[in-house]
């Protein structure tokens, strides 16, 4: 006993002063990702894609302020963003359960799923605890081929969320094209006047406010875009922070 | 249980003054060289880790539906009661406590949501046929995550050798295991 209080006394105070440097760094940082169908950071894990950097031993700790559209959510780990990385597309029917792991079970005011810029579900946690496990059923409105879902976890009592995004070949096809394969053609010369039929295709500066069609250009920063998926632009969208809807030509 | 049975054994066996010692586990070598409060910090939240996982572990491996799901439980029950015989004896060595102090402010706010729930254990064991594996192996990856996050910790900060090695193996070990749950989960 008498031992236990001399031992202890200079722990405490060490761990005073290491607190932040120990904790606040590592394991606070670290909550949870969508383990299946994989996404980027557990194929990372994995070992399936690899030149990740230290997203293989955190896949749980991709951890940034509410709001990005960014698989990354603009933080830590851009290799997420990396779209030409070979990251392996699941196949899967017009619907599919996507299934969490989490290493802290925050108290959650919602789980929300896109797919190019468009919120396709979202459930509603009223700020609880989540469970032992999580996982949600999601349905992609008809939506085919190769595509790209950015899975949101938001966090109750701080401004922070859990990015996820999963790469899946819905319909069921089967097997896996390479990578950015049916994204509008890039085979072209970079001469932009898009040769698609869309109607829209402006070639404009990128505007918050604009729908904008699959294949339409856009210049923003000095550099031209090509709309990978149609959407009504938001401002916080701009193409180079939402690779899922911008590609860069 | 069975230890103090091994125990009784073995006293009875060298009292009797029999030359052959009774099977027994082999002793944990000591630890040597210097150390600092990070080493302490890492061998008190693996063993409390191995202490929360250690009912986690035992169900899938008794309840596992796929036998790699079995296997694999089995394995890294093994895997931490080894390493726990081995951190005991550790921080016996130096004197420190086998649990942090819960009053030291350290886990404030976040031992709980870092820790598996006793509900978490309630939810796997009322999990049906169709839920099991896929609940176990969601509950075990995020308790090999938080491990590895202290053992990475260990590694960058640690001062003691022996400590900074077992940091190191139980990162490698953990993220196979990692790798093999994924593969399992997704199949």
């Amino acid at each position: 006993m008498k031992t236990k209080k001399v031992i202890l006394y200079p722990l405490a105070s060490a761990a005073a002063v290491a607190a932040t440097s120990l904790f606040a760094v590592t394991p606070a940082s670290a909550h949870g990702y969508v383990s299946n169908p994989p996404s980027r950071q557990a194929q990372c894990a994995q070992g399936i894609v690899s030149g990740c950097g230290d997203v293989v031993y955190e896949p749980q700790s991709v951890e940034a302020p509410k709001g990005s559209m960014q698989c990354n959510g603009g933080g830590r780990f851009p290799v997420l963003n990396d779209n030409g990385k070979g990251w392996r597309a699941t196949s899967v029917g017009s619907s599919a359960t996507f299934n969490w792991v989490l290493t802290a079970r925050h108290s959650t005011s919602t789980w929300e799923y896109f797919i190019g810029g468009s919120r396709i579900a979202v459930f509603d946690d009223g700020g609880r605890q989540p469970g032992a496990t999580v996982s949600h059923n999601v349905n992609f409105g008809g939506r085919t081929g190769r595509q790209t879902v950015l899975a949101r976890w938001n966090i109750a009592d701080t401004a922070m969320a859990f990015y996820a995004c999963v790469d899946l070949q819905i319909g069921g096809s089967g097997g896996n094209p390479p990578p950015v394969t049916n994204p509008p053609p890039t085979t072209r010369p970079p001469t932009n006047p898009p040769p698609t039929t869309q109607p829209p295709s402006q070639g404009g500066t990128w505007r918050a406010g604009t729908a904008y069609s699959t294949g339409s250009t856009v210049t923003y920063g000095g550099a031209t875009y090509r709309c990978r998926q149609a959407h009504t632009a938001l401002a916080g969208w701009e193409p180079p922070n939402v690779p899922a809807l911008w590609e860069r030509v | 249980m069975r230890r103090r049975a091994v125990l009784a054994l073995a006293a009875a066996v060298l009292a009797a003054g029999c030359g052959s010692p009774a099977p027994q586990e082999a002793p944990v070598a000591a630890v040597a060289g210097p150390h600092n409060e990070t080493d302490v910090m890492f061998l008190q939240m693996v063993l409390d880790h191995h202490r929360q996982g250690a009912e986690l572990v035992a169900l899938a491996a008794d309840r596992g539906r796929r036998p790699e799901v079995r296997q694999l439980a089995a394995r890294m029950k093994q895997q931490w009661a080894d390493e726990s015989r081995t951190m005991t004896a550790w921080l016996q060595g130096w004197g420190a406590p086998l649990e942090a102090d819960q009053d030291a402010g350290v886990h404030a706010g976040h031992g709980d949501l870092h820790s598996l729930r006793p509900s978490d254990i309630e939810e796997l064991k009322a999990a049906g046929e169709a839920d099991f594996d896929r609940t176990a192996l969601s509950l075990l990856l995020g308790h090999l995550h938080n491990t590895v996050e202290v053992a990475r910790m260990e590694s960058g900060k640690g001062a003691n050798a022996d400590a900074k090695a077992l940091a190191g193996q139980i990162t490698t070990t953990r993220q196979e295991q990692v790798q093999q749950m994924l593969k399992l989960l997704a199949s």
